[in-house]
């Protein structure tokens, strides 16, 4: 069964066609790398499964749930780790992860949450208010909601960006444990290598269309683009 | 009850950040408290023109004060991207927006009870044995001025020239809101009978129903698409 | 997208609208002007109204025509929808602006200033602020589904708003100085009603002639943006 499937998706902004006529569909348990250069549509592409950006034209599914019509369906499934970290520099890093949770619906216990801290190697800074993480440990933070939050469907942009090599280690490991525990994952990146070792497909997008590749080829073509 | 736990939370989160920053309640507090300082110098007020003027001087200060903290409201939610976390959050956008209304209209209710004694400083009023009343015209008026802010605060946050956009669109829809609160202060203050006010408080009610229904059914569509 | 197809046939016929709105308001003018009688108490002056209010009831009917576009456009997201209320929006500020202009000049000779706080007054310059801020908004907005739908919560919002602020300003008005001037319970003589009936009818069909040629240019603009925009999709990068 497709988690998230694309049909025909166009985007366009006031001067500028981003999408054009993108279709796509990544099965259940399955991870899928998407790869184009800056300015390719990538971050819109997921943005418009996130139900952040309604697509101009086209119609999308998340774990078979019309994101267009059923958009609270879709919300429950996914999670979304994006440049932005959704902290609010005066709460500490626990009552963000509170209040983040809290809106879903979710009601972490205390040693659950610092389990998933632990895991994300910010566990000492529970306390420390938001403002004075680095961009890094707030990418980490976003792990460990994602972590309490066990979505169906994990989207990640610029899943390595900001995040040291350990860091990077870790999202692997991250992404390979919900890949076979059945949750979909999606992620746009620039790192080959790094993506090649969790994803079992991949596609580039270039000049508002996709292209699907085969693993073997990430990791041997000279440039994608 | 998701939905009033949302509110809760929002509520909560708002409160928690003001208790800690302090940012917006004495921000709102000094600009009003210069405006006060402004008019005593522009007008030379003895006690019976300033019972006259005093309403609408009482009122203009609010309102800029209403307009500085209103406008802060939701630039507090994109710093961190914090809109688009609300966008796809599977939430009620209702409550979401309740419980900014209820943490923008406290903070204005704070601002407004700290300032009034220091208009009765200022300008010698003669009102103590009122307060009840004036306490119900200012409650009622702040309801109508952070529904309809709140609305516009989201609704003007993630345009370009927000600052000038919020008062723009804000000042003229509230134009209501002032008529009757000035109106029922002036009532109070010149010792009228209640009957004779009475139908400009429920013009306020009034209003702060229509908008509170209004605005609660369009924040879905401002904050999704 | 019923609407396209509909505003499709609309405008094939919207010529005929033009020469109709054209032909009844020259005719209502030379009535008005010329071959109907000066008013009892105004005299010559009175003129003016077979101006102000067809332009009135027009911009009114602009509003009308924005709102019930926006409340459609938020529940079908026909982007068509959205370039007629758009379109209304702009042919509002004009007859808002005609209205208001021949109402000024109009309350010189009859009440002796320029400008009174009178609630119809106030409620159409409250009217026009929200229109200027309505294609303001629009301006500074970059996606396209954004924009109109922000432009459609205003425009609701200020509809809905407007006979509040109708309300409270005509009750603050009877309070502070009891209205010494009214144009309410004027009787109409006949020969004044048929050119005054006859611009109205003009005027709004100028209004329908408008918004049909104003539709169709938002649309081709429309068209244009996302055709240059997938040009430069191809170019760029």
């Amino acid at each position: 069964m497709a988690a998230i499937r694309g049909i025909e998706l166009s985007k366009s902004f006031r001067h500028f066609q981003v999408l054009n006529r993108v279709s796509f569909e990544v099965k259940e348990g399955e991870c899928y790398a998407l790869f184009g250069p800056n300015g390719a549509g990538k971050t819109t592409l997921l943005r418009i499964l996130a139900t952040l950006h309604r697509p101009t034209s086209g119609r999308f599914e998340i774990s078979g749930y019309d994101g267009l019509r059923e958009k609270m369906k879709v919300r429950e499934s996914f999670f979304l780790i994006s440049h932005g970290s959704y902290l609010y520099d005066d709460l500490s890093v626990l009552e963000n992860i509170r209040f983040a949770i809290g809106l879903r619906g979710g009601n972490p216990t205390h040693p659950e949450i610092k389990r998933a801290l632990d895991r994300v190697g910010i566990g000492a800074f529970a306390s420390l208010k938001s403002r004075h993480l680095s961009a890094g440990m707030k990418k980490r933070l976003s792990i460990a909601k994602a972590m309490l939050v066990r979505p169906k469907v994990l989207l990640l942009d610029e899943a390595y960006a900001s995040l040291d090599e350990r860091g990077v280690d870790m999202m692997n490991l991250y992404i390979r444990e919900v890949t076979q525990e059945g949750t979909t994952v999606f992620i746009t990146a620039h790192d080959r290598a790094k993506a090649a070792e969790v994803a079992q497909r991949a596609g580039v997008l270039n000049r508002g269309e996709l292209r699907e590749l085969a693993i073997s080829e990430l990791l041997t073509a000279h440039a994608l683009f | 009850m998701h939905f009033f736990n949302v509110i809760r939370w929002i509520a909560w989160k708002d409160l928690l950040s003001e208790l800690r920053s302090r940012e917006n309640i004495s921000s709102m507090f000094f600009f009003a408290l210069i405006v006060i300082l402004i008019f005593s110098f522009s007008f030379s007020l003895d006690p019976k023109t300033s019972k006259e003027l005093m309403p609408g001087i009482i009122w203009i200060a609010f309102g800029f004060t209403g307009i500085i903290g209103l406008g802060k409201s939701f630039l507090a939610e994109v710093h961190n991207d914090c809109m688009e976390y609300f966008q796809i959050v599977p939430a009620p956008k209702g409550a979401i927006y309740l419980g900014k209304f209820v943490g923008n209209a406290l903070f204005m209710l704070i601002v407004e009870i700290i300032l009034f004694p220091m208009f009765i400083l200022f300008f010698n009023l003669d009102v103590l044995e009122k307060i009840p009343m004036i306490l119900l015209i200012f409650v009622a008026a702040t309801i109508g001025l952070s529904a309809l802010g709140t609305l516009f605060s989201a609704l003007t946050v993630q345009i370009r020239a927000r600052e000038v956009m919020f008062p723009i669109l804000l000042l003229p829809l509230a134009v209501p809101i002032f008529i009757g609160a000035v109106e029922a202060t002036r009532g109070v203050f010149s010792g009228d009978p209640l009957p004779l006010y009475l139908d400009w408080i429920k013009l306020l009610i009034v209003f702060d129903a229509i908008f509170m229904v209004v605005s609660f059914w369009v924040f879905e569509f401002i904050l999704d698409y | 997208m019923v609407v396209s197809r509909l505003i499709a046939k609309l405008q094939r016929y919207e010529g005929w609208f033009g020469v109709a709105a054209g032909l009844l308001i020259m005719v209502g003018l030379y009535m008005g002007l010329v071959t109907s009688s000066p008013d009892y108490y105004q005299g010559e002056v009175v003129r003016i109204m077979y101006i102000h209010v067809p332009a009135a009831q027009s911009a009114m009917f602009a509003y009308t025509v924005l709102f019930g576009g926006s409340l459609w456009y938020l529940w079908k997201r026909d982007p068509v929808v959205d370039n007629v209320s758009h379109a209304a929006a702009g042919i509002g500020i004009f007859f808002t602006l005609i209205a208001l202009i021949t109402g000024s000049i109009w309350a010189k000779p009859t009440w002796n200033t320029w400008w009174t706080w009178d609630p119809r007054l106030i409620s159409f310059a409250i009217m026009l602020l929200i229109l200027v801020g309505y294609l303001m908004l629009r301006t500074f907005l970059e996606d396209k589904e954004k924009e109109a739908t922000y432009a459609a919560i205003l425009a609701i919002v200020g509809f809905i708003d407007l006979p509040i602020i109708h309300f409270s300003v005509e009750w603050w008005r009877t309070l502070h100085q009891p209205l010494s001037i009214s144009t309410r319970g004027v009787a109409i003589a006949r020969d004044m009603l048929i050119p005054l009936l006859l611009m109205s009818i003009g005027f709004y069909l100028l209004f329908a002639y408008m918004l049909m040629v104003r539709t169709q240019m938002l649309y081709l603009q429309h068209l244009l943006e996302a055709k240059r925009g997938r040009m430069l999709s191809k170019v760029h990068l």
